[in-house]
């Protein structure tokens, strides 16, 4: 159950300050010279830590039920996970493009 | 139990109370935004199989102005989700005024986002970037799951500003409760989330380095 009952905005601005700061780092970091690999692993970080604290703070479900955040959480993380099949066959699209050139 | 309990009481009294300790109508909400999240992991794992798959991928975006844009876009939206916030706690203290200056900065900001990401779209389609063309000649896969992706998640931020536009009225007018202040909030925030992997995976992955 939310817990998080008023009080104005005062507590959220340093959060939106953080996340503001995450997003500026991505961009300082794109321009760091990393590889593409480097930097999709660094965005993909950050972007899963921006969205962590969103839905922790912004979206309130650090206050809410541990019954929803179970019900909810580990279910849509299990369906990304299982997306990751796709990974084989893009590098073997690759590799047969990189052998006909 | 009496009939004439069920009849003018309801099922209410008879009725578990929810373990989740929330509305029905929050609770619907949260399901929605499970599955769509998931609608957008999907569209994102389909648009990183084709970059990784694609030989020649082209990586189109200057720093200025294509991702100083996308940075004031990201803070855009950011904004927007503090004062959706705003909105948020002051319709939970009952403060209707308070409440009504926040949605009505949220929906500004909402659609200052909109207006930025349309220039954004038309500044490409100047260049010749389109859903099915590559002015550069390589591959046109880039136009279409960057158009794709950005599309959806524009259509997500006009239609919650529509939405934000309907619970204002509806508030103000009190036919809707601060119920629906938070409900519509927990959407806004999600498309605001949605943003934090396609600024980075769309913008910033293709940025000429």
């Amino acid at each position: 159950m939310s817990t998080a009952q008023g009080g104005g905005i005062g507590k959220y601005v340093g959060i939106w300050i953080g996340l503001i700061c995450i997003a500026g780092i991505e961009v300082f970091l794109t321009y760091r010279g990393l590889s593409t690999h480097q930097l999709l692993l660094a965005l993909f970080v950050l972007a899963i830590v921006e969205a962590a604290i969103g839905l922790a703070y912004f979206m309130h479900l650090k206050y809410e039920s541990g019954y929803l955040v179970w019900t909810l959480v580990p279910f849509v993380i299990f369906v990304l996970l299982m997306m990751n099949q796709i990974w084989p066959d893009a590098y073997r699209l690759a590799s047969l493009r990189l052998g006909t050139n | 139990m009496s009939e004439s309990h069920v009849a003018v009481g309801g099922h209410g009294d008879f009725m578990e109370p929810s373990p989740f300790g929330i509305q029905s109508k929050k609770l619907t909400m949260w399901l929605f935004i499970a599955s769509d999240a998931i609608t957008f992991g999907a569209v994102l794992f389909g648009y990183a199989y084709l970059r990784v798959g694609t030989a020649d991928w082209p990586t189109p975006f200057h720093f200025s102005p294509s991702i100083v844009n996308g940075m004031v876009m990201t803070l855009v939206l950011l904004t927007s989700s503090l004062t959706m916030l705003g909105a948020v706690e002051a319709a939970k203290a009952d403060n209707k005024p308070g409440a009504m200056k926040w949605l009505a900065l949220t929906i500004l900001l909402g659609i200052v986002f909109a207006v930025l990401h349309l220039r954004e779209w038309f500044h490409m389609f100047g260049e010749g970037w389109s859903l099915f063309k590559n002015p550069e000649g390589g591959t046109v896969l880039f136009g279409a799951s960057f158009f794709s992706i950005t599309g959806l998640h524009l259509m997500h931020v006009i239609s919650g500003v529509i939405a934000l536009i309907v619970i204002a009225i509806g508030y103000n007018r009190d036919w809707l409760d601060k119920n629906h202040v938070e409900t519509t909030g927990l959407y806004w925030h999600f498309v605001d989330l949605v943003w934090m992997f396609v600024f980075p995976l769309m913008y910033l992955m293709n940025a000429t380095r």
